[in-house]
């Protein structure tokens, strides 16, 4: 069990304060940049253009620096990094349904990324621009954030269950 | 002359402030540093920031407190008072600055693209969910080290190519 710097008690009580705070700063500054990882692809590919991109690209980065900065200040809430070195480098970080083999998330990788990359530029943004564009009175990209919220639960409650049965009839079950 | 300092400042902050890459780096040591905090509430790991995960984990938790229902989501909502906030505030963030600087404009569409852009939500969340992570999750995830996070990157850049290429056609064969 890994601990950060906060005990359990008091983490359960700022887990919403905190991320909504991160998600104000965050929100305020994508609408000021128009941030999108997908047109950021999407932009580099059409007309060469790294401004978006290097949005993603410094995210990336940053991140990495930032778990290696905390794993040197806080190792114990850092349990597996640099997980590729800890896990193997076929297992993926808990998030996807459990109880597959490796191949089945190798699957998961490439065809979920594929789709989502599709379908994402036809419609002009990916998740957070579309969230950000619906907070600046874009009823098209509301309606697609009206559609993530049904997706949660709809996920949880049915798709979960059948891509787990399916992977399993397919002989990628663990 | 104080003057010409607070604008330079203020200059540089309003670029700085208007640069994606500037907030890719924010988001990325962010992410850590409330890894770094909050962990103890649960995990999993790389959960700083996605967008599709904290929209589950904020519909699903609110929705179990509500109706009493039991739908899945993170360990870190669950044991929490309430699921993580952050898609709630990145509306928030986003509707101040849009406010502020009078960019707040209604644009409608039709009701055929409402539909189309509910269903494109549908689908997009539950392909995210699928590999585990927006292509946000996925960035802090390649960042943490996870070698299927990277493998999903690069099949995301092979889809954005195909779809910006269908885009091109498209639009040659207007123009011509």
């Amino acid at each position: 069990m890994a601990s950060g710097i906060l005990p359990e008690d008091a983490a359960v009580f700022f887990v919403p304060i905190m991320t909504l705070l991160l998600g104000i700063l965050i929100g305020y500054l994508a609408q000021r940049s128009g941030y999108c990882s997908i047109g950021g692809f999407r932009d580099y590919f059409l007309f060469r253009h790294t401004r978006l991109l290097s949005g993603y690209l410094a995210l990336i980065v940053a991140s990495f620096a930032g778990y290696l900065l905390f794993w040197f200040l806080t190792p114990a809430a850092m349990e597996h990094f640099f997980w590729a070195l800890t896990s193997g480098p076929a297992t993926p970080i808990p998030g996807a349904p459990g109880g597959l083999d490796a191949a089945a998330y190798l699957i998961f990788s490439i065809v979920p990324g594929f789709f989502i990359g599709l379908i994402a530029v036809l419609i002009g943004g990916c998740p957070i621009r579309q969230t950000v564009m619906a907070s600046e009175g874009n009823y098209r990209a509301a309606w697609f954030f009206v559609g993530m919220c049904a997706g949660s639960i709809l996920f949880a409650a049915l798709v979960s269950g059948w891509v787990v049965a399916l992977m399993k009839t397919l002989g990628f079950g663990a | 002359m104080p003057d010409e300092y607070t604008n330079t400042i203020r200059y540089y902050a309003s670029l700085l402030s208007r640069h994606p890459a500037f907030l890719g780096a924010l988001i990325g040591v962010l992410a850590a540093f409330s890894q770094a905090l909050l962990i103890s509430a649960g995990g999993p790991e790389a959960y700083g920031f996605c967008v599709a995960c904290h929209t589950r984990d904020m519909v699903n938790g609110l929705t179990n407190i509500i109706a009493g229902t039991n739908l899945a989501l993170a360990a870190i909502s669950k044991n929490s008072l309430l699921p993580v906030m952050s898609v709630a505030g990145v509306l928030i963030g986003g509707y101040i600055s849009a406010t502020l600087h009078r960019e707040h404009r209604i644009k409608k569409g039709t009701t055929r693209d409402y539909l189309i852009y509910f269903i494109s939500g549908i689908l997009v969340l539950n392909l995210a969910m699928i590999f585990g992570g927006c292509p946000y999750r996925a960035a802090l995830r390649t960042g943490y080290g996870d070698l299927m996070a990277v493998i999903f990157i690069v099949s995301m850049a092979a889809g954005v190519v195909l779809g910006a290429y269908f885009m091109l056609r498209k639009a040659e064969q207007e123009g011509a």
